[in-house]
């Protein structure tokens, strides 16, 4: 489970920095760049997060 | 301008998950920590995007960002035209519109959707920047509607009053004739041209 969340920390920190850098230079691109590529590495870091929270739930028996 | 809360928000967001990165072996063994783990992985994130993404939106809207486009600069030299006929530069120099925020002002449909056309009018600006090229003259995507106008003179007592508005109300209100049949000249860009320029003093 660690490696998993370690991997869902990755993408959502990746989305993170996408923004962060296209928020150092606002222009119609950057924006576009972290609307389009940023925000979606966050959501799929939040659902690698929320897969393997769920697996580990699932082979515990807990769902 | 830098948007420093932005940056200083998603720098922080980037920090904790590096943290949580590195202490998600500890933490994913006990109760407290997972939930740490869902609030530093899954919605503290989710939210900063959901900020970052809303301030992207209001930054989309302002002058500065449709004019730093090279292609716009003539319409944004336009908007400081010695002209009392022509309407982008009337109503910029007299502050009928936020000065921040003219462009929109102006070209946004003021309908449900009228944001949403816009901001999906601004990413193919940005394609055709990019990718297709960029029209050697530029136009809008369909005629200007006058329920753009109307949103703001429509129950204005100087165009109401005034004695050319009367006979035609209707026709404007029905849109079955245009504001710019009289009012020509939206961009007066001959006096872009010829550097003919009104100072404010």
């Amino acid at each position: 489970m660690t490696r998993k969340i370690k991997r869902a920390a990755i993408v959502g920190g990746s989305g993170l920095l996408v923004q962060l850098l296209a928020a150092l230079h606002w222009t119609p691109a950057t924006f576009i760049v972290s609307a389009v590529l940023g925000a979606p590495l966050v959501i799929a870091g939040g659902m690698l997060f929320i897969a393997a929270v769920w697996k580990n739930m699932r082979d515990k028996g807990a769902v | 301008m830098l948007p420093v809360p932005v940056i200083l928000a998603l720098a922080a967001g980037i920090g904790l998950v590096a943290l949580l990165f590195f202490g998600a072996g500890a933490l994913a063994g006990h109760t407290v920590g997972r939930l740490v783990l869902l609030v530093g992985l899954l919605a503290l994130p989710l939210l900063l995007s959901a900020a970052n993404f809303s301030y992207g939106v209001h930054q989309s809207s302002r002058t500065q960002f449709c004019l730093s486009c090279h292609e716009m600069q003539d319409h944004g030299k336009s908007l400081f035209v010695d002209s009392k006929q022509a309407l982008a530069a009337f109503h910029y120099q007299n502050r009928l519109v936020d000065r921040d925020t003219v462009c929109y002002s102006c070209h946004k449909d003021y309908a449900m959707f009228g944001d949403v056309k816009a901001k999906l009018n601004g990413l193919r600006h940005v394609w055709a920047h990019y990718v297709t090229g960029v029209p050697k003259k530029i136009e809008l995507y369909k005629p200007y509607p006058n329920s753009n106008c109307l949103h703001c003179h429509e129950d204005a007592r100087s165009f109401v009053d005034a004695a050319a508005h009367r006979p035609v109300l209707g026709a404007l209100s029905a849109g079955s004739i245009s504001c710019l049949t009289c009012h020509r000249i939206a961009h007066d860009m001959a006096k872009v041209e010829t550097d003919d320029f009104w100072q404010a003093r």
